[in-house]
């Protein structure tokens, strides 16, 4: 057929990618400190091939509708000062021919028109495709097979009002508890091996959230009764900003994550350590040497930022260091924690493997003190903002449960309360 | 001017007629002051009500607007709390919507179409009337949670797209939903009631040779928006019910726990949502469509491409409308559908534009204020146009949808869509409504404020979206790249807000102290601009007779054919017993207020404690018993009216009153 020749040569030519490049290139010059489009959360910039598709197809809309633009509003600016009434007199002259149109000129216009529109349409259904499932999984069975022979890793994520658990059904953890097994479960943070297509299935435990790394992939919604998915890849190791993208109540906008993409060695490592049950400190380590300035959680401004500008400057590496003990635990210190949480009702909703807590509604924190943030990624994972958010979640993330948890039932903790669960938490590597 | 009280409605007392029975209660006749506003069918002054409300709900969502970008000039502010916040941008874009730029279409309609198409009312002036103070009641209702507590009451905050299950019972308990749903629920009687006037008006009141090709764009866009509304209204009037008796009655259309169907909502809202953008934009450009011609001293250019192109809008406006919903997940196939389908809709949309264009070419072009902003009108919506081609390309969408670039692109085209034809329609048509001409000087320089205050605020917000900001959001971090362009967009806001003031004080300068004018000020087209300023209750002493397209502007020209033409029909019209004109009637108003109480006990009320759900049931049967009783005392008292004579044959006199 000569119409498929034609859509051939058009995808050879690969319209799509040359136009980016010349999009990419424009933006880029333009960073002129005004509008800087290389953010955390940057859709133009992106690490991945999902996402890249995406923002290549948003240079061809770009430019096609560009080339028009400058057309039209070329042919409107010059009709607007050409005949525009020089004076009084010309207002009130003899009224111009009253013409009605030119068939011709508008048919030609209508079908210049549709033509623009091909030009988008070509790479937006291939995009369709691409973006929709792993490339190669065209069936539930071969889907399968690949996730089998480990050539897709799958992982599902839960929306909760407001934050997301992540769980690992190829990987089981003990359950010391239970003497059986599970998957692996983590929470806000989703750590993946980069380089490897990642098949995501997405749920929602309550309302509708929307599940978005603008640097891997465009969004897709969490929504109560639907077995939504997405897939993504990062290209290579690093640290990615995420967030939740559908309004979904009063915290919305703090509801975020991280995606972490690791080196396979790095990933297995990882998976190694997060299998094994919470971590137990027996024996006094040297301090740390800043412990001593510790803000106190009252000094804390409303909506006040729980991330620093030094942790942005090498994000995977502050997330690689939280992975091995800091100084200055103290044993007895964390034994107390282990106990409030277990006499203040934190078990009742978080589950800690090994220590007895088993909950489900709550974030999993096994391995918290792994973690690079806390809160959904919305506070930096060190003693201060940890004592900030114990001490009051509703202040930091209105109307969230652990507020209606423990505060609205008058169950109250001391400053050493505080200060002694903090260490328990901060041990859980 | 003789009121002959006795006349039946019936144009013809030769025919044998047997009286229709009728009971009437009282005959209100006030012709001015309040009970004159209550009870008025006069599709002009019902037009001015409209536009008043309209525009005080513009300034209350405007207010809504500045205090959200007050809230995101800075990072990690705390101008206002998350709920607050969460409130101020529900009922910003429900105001903005359905109380400011719907009602605001409508008096356009009401004031300027029967003029247009040569008729002395409305089809049903009654009905008319009651479209009206049913959508005040929508707005008191809407709004009444600013005025209760909190805690259990509190305005809207569900997001004015309300998407279930957040708005169910379990995720909001308390009544702000409610008020939501039953404000909503009224507004769209009000809309569905007075859209089947206007369709009933446009066909069969146009004036004799008003063929439906001779009729004024703005008439035609009347004509599809009223459809598009009759059409569309009834898909979220069922949702609005599923959702009201899963909060209230324990059904579970959208309950998760009891198997509903959550992503339902999300069809049956935007089968709705997506004709409400061209509801929204038709009327708009309707009216650019009168503008244009009328400051280029040529008709439009292609005029049966217009039309065409504004009904096509009108038919695909309901084949697209799950791009909102391209990240739900609904597979390849469906995602590519609908994607190419609102790849077609730009095809007419473009059309337009190049057509107005085509208007301007060769013509004597006016720089008046109202041209002014047609002009900015064409600039800005084709910006939010191609912004819009970039949402139609699915994928691209994955990264834009729910973030700033779609504010922008709405914003583009309902503001520099929508706000801007508004404005030009007030400015163009505020001398045949009130008589007194706009200072071009405080018009023009509104125009330029209210431009760049606009492009100043929007403009950043593209690169906000694609940086990756999502909306609806309270706060955000300062390491995201985001904070300058936060910044400038509020000061722009406040740029735009001050050309706002700036318009509208000169609006209200000019209604009690502006430059008197006379009849047809701009050298119009079309047949409002042969009548008197403001125009006489009857609109037309003699029914005009239609000969082409731009009417008003044939009768300029072949003025001793149309003189001796009226002259015969004033003979006729007075043979037949004069003007007739409908009694005014108070029950429409009684019929709305009814709604209102009912509405009331069916939302503030709470049916957890026991007196609350006595009250609520006591409010809700008054409330449904005032609403019965004024529309049966309406149907009783029958269409009757009265008759004006008026002396003297030429019908650009004005009538005197004897």
């Amino acid at each position: 057929m000569l119409l498929t020749s034609l859509l051939k040569k058009l995808f050879r030519l690969d319209v799509c990618a040359f136009l980016a490049l010349g999009g990419g290139s424009l933006l880029r010059a333009s960073d002129a400190n005004w509008f800087v489009m290389d953010g955390h959360q940057s859709t133009i910039f992106t690490e991945g091939p999902v996402a890249a598709s995406q923002t290549n197809l948003f240079f061809v809309t770009c430019w096609v509708t560009f080339v028009i633009f400058i057309i039209v509003g070329a042919v409107l600016a010059y009709a607007t000062v050409k005949f525009k009434a020089r004076s009084e007199a010309d207002e009130h002259a003899e009224p111009p021919p009253q013409g009605h149109g030119n068939p011709l000129v508008e048919l030609g216009l209508i079908a210049a028109s549709v033509l623009a529109l091909v030009i988008i349409a070509v790479p937006t259904l291939k995009a369709i495709w691409f973006t929709y499932d792993v490339p190669g999984a065209d069936t539930k069975a071969k889907l399968e097979e690949m996730i089998a022979k480990k050539e897709v890793y799958e992982v599902n994520a839960t929306g909760y009002q407001w934050w997301f658990k992540f769980e690992y059904p190829t990987e089981q953890a003990t359950v010391p508890e239970s003497g059986g097994k599970a998957p692996l479960a983590t929470a806000n943070e989703l750590i993946i091996p980069a380089g490897q297509p990642v098949r995501i299935n997405l749920r929602t435990i309550d309302v509708i959230h929307s599940f978005w790394i603008p640097k891997l992939a465009g969004k897709v919604d969490m929504i109560p009764n639907r077995a939504n998915f997405l897939w993504l890849k990062a290209d290579h190791p690093g640290y990615y900003w995420g967030q939740c993208a559908e309004y979904c109540g009063d915290s919305h906008a703090v509801m975020r994550f991280r995606v972490i993409a690791l080196g396979p060695k790095d990933f297995n490592d990882w998976l190694d350590s997060q299998l094994q049950p919470a971590r137990n400190v027996a024996s006094k380590t040297a301090p740390k040497a800043q412990l001593a300035a510790w803000r106190k959680p009252e000094s804390f401004r409303r909506n006040e930022s729980g991330v620093t500008s030094k942790f942005d400057i090498s994000p995977l590496d502050a997330w690689i260091a939280k992975q091995s003990p800091e100084g200055g635990e103290d044993p007895e210190l964390i034994a107390k924690g282990k106990a409030l949480f277990q006499s203040k009702t934190c078990v009742g909703c978080h589950a800690i493997r090994g220590h007895g807590a088993q909950g489900v509604t709550a974030p999993e924190l096994t391995h918290v003190g792994a973690r690079s943030t806390i809160a959904a990624g919305l506070l930096e994972n060190n003693h201060e903002q940890l004592q900030r958010w114990i001490h009051n979640p509703g202040v930091v993330k209105p109307g969230n449960k652990m507020a209606k948890g423990y505060i609205d039932n008058k169950i109250t903790l001391t400053e050493a309360d505080e200060e002694a669960l903090v260490a328990y938490l901060e041990s859980l590597k | 001017m003789a009121h002959d009280t006795t006349a039946k409605s019936d144009f013809s007392p030769h025919e044998e007629h047997a009286p229709a029975k009728t009971f009437v209660l009282w005959r209100p006749h006030a012709p001015t002051g309040l009970m004159d506003w209550l009870t008025t069918v006069d599709h002009k002054k019902i037009g001015f009500l409209y536009g008043f409300f309209a525009l005080i709900f513009f300034l209350v969502g405007g207010v809504e607007a500045l205090l959200i970008r007050t809230q995101l000039m800075f990072p990690n502010n705390t101008v206002l709390t998350a709920q607050q916040y969460n409130t101020m941008f529900t009922m910003h874009g429900t105001t903005m919507i359905f109380l400011a730029v719907m009602p605001l279409s409508a008096a356009f309609f009401n004031y300027i179409m029967p003029l247009q198409i040569g008729a002395r009312d409305v089809a049903f002036p009654r009905l008319n009337a009651f479209s009206l103070w049913t959508f005040v009641a929508g707005a008191i209702i809407l709004n009444i949670g600013w005025f209760l507590p909190v805690d259990r009451w509190g305005a809207p905050d569900g997001g004015w797209f309300g998407y279930a299950p957040l708005t169910s019972k379990t995720f909001i308990p308390k009544h702000s939903i409610d008020f939501w749903v039953m404000g909503l629920q009224l507004l769209g009687v009000a809309s569905i009631a007075a859209s089947l006037n206007f369709i009933v008006t446009i066909i069969n009141l146009r004036a004799p040779g008003m063929t439906m090709m001779r009729l004024p764009v703005f008439v035609w866009m009347t004509l599809v928006t009223a459809f598009l509304i009759v059409l569309s209204f009834p898909a979220i009037t069922i949702a609005l019910v599923e959702l009201m008796m899963d909060r209230n009655f324990g059904t579970n259309f959208f309950e998760v726990s009891g198997g509903g169907m959550p992503i339902l909502w999300q069809h049956l809202f935007w089968v709705f949502g997506h004709p409400e953008v061209y509801i929204l934009i038709l009327p708009a450009m309707g009216i650019i469509s009168e503008i244009l011609p009328c400051f280029s001293r040529k008709p439009l250019y292609g005029y049966p491409i217009v039309v065409f192109s504004g009904a096509c809008i009108g038919f695909l406006g309901f084949a697209v409308w799950s791009h909102h919903m391209f990240t739900t997940g609904m597979g390849a196939v469906a995602t590519a559908a609908f994607s190419m389908a609102t790849m077609c809709i730009a095809v007419p949309t473009g059309v337009k534009i190049f057509n107005w264009i085509g208007t301007l070419w060769g013509g004597h072009l006016k720089m008046s204020t109202p041209m002014m902003f047609a002009l900015g009108f064409i600039w800005m919506f084709m910006l939010g146009g191609f912004s819009g081609v970039m949402h139609s390309a699915a994928p691209a969408d994955a990264q834009q949808q729910d973030s700033y670039f779609v504010i922008a692109h709405f914003h583009y085209v309902l503001i520099g869509g929508s706000i801007f034809a508004l404005l030009a329609g007030i400015h163009y048509w505020f001398p045949l409504i009130f008589g007194r001409k706009v200072s071009e000087f405080w018009g023009k320089l509104s125009f330029w404020v209210i431009f760049v205050g606009f492009n100043v605020t929007f403009f950043p917000m593209h690169f906000l979206g694609l940086n990756g900001m999502p909306r609806r959001t309270f706060t955000y971090d300062p390491n995201m790249g985001w904070n300058t362009a936060n910044f400038i967009a509020t000061m722009g806001s406040y740029v735009l807000g001050l050309g706002i003031f700036i318009y509208f004080a000169t609006m209200v300068y000019t209604y009690f102290k502006g430059e008197k004018v006379g009849r047809d000020p701009w050298d119009g087209r079309t047949l409002e601009w042969s009548l008197p300023t403001p125009p006489p209750e009857y609109n037309f002493a003699v029914i005009p007779t239609v000969h082409a397209r731009d009417a008003f502007w044939y009768e300029k020209h072949h003025q001793e054919e149309i003189a001796k033409e009226k002259a015969e029909h004033a003979k006729e019209d007075e043979a037949h017993g004069g003007i007739h004109m409908p009694f005014a009637s108070i029950y429409p108003f009684v019929a709305s207020f009814g709604l209102l109480i009912l509405a009331i006990g069916a939302t503030v009320f709470d049916s957890n404690w026991s007196p609350g759900i006595h009250i609520k049931l006591a409010t809700v049967l008054v409330g449904g018993a005032v609403a019965v009783a004024g529309i049966y005392l309406w149907a009783l008292e029958g269409n009757e009216g009265y008759h004006l004579h008026i002396e003297g044959d030429d019908h650009k006199s004005d009538a005197k009153k004897h």
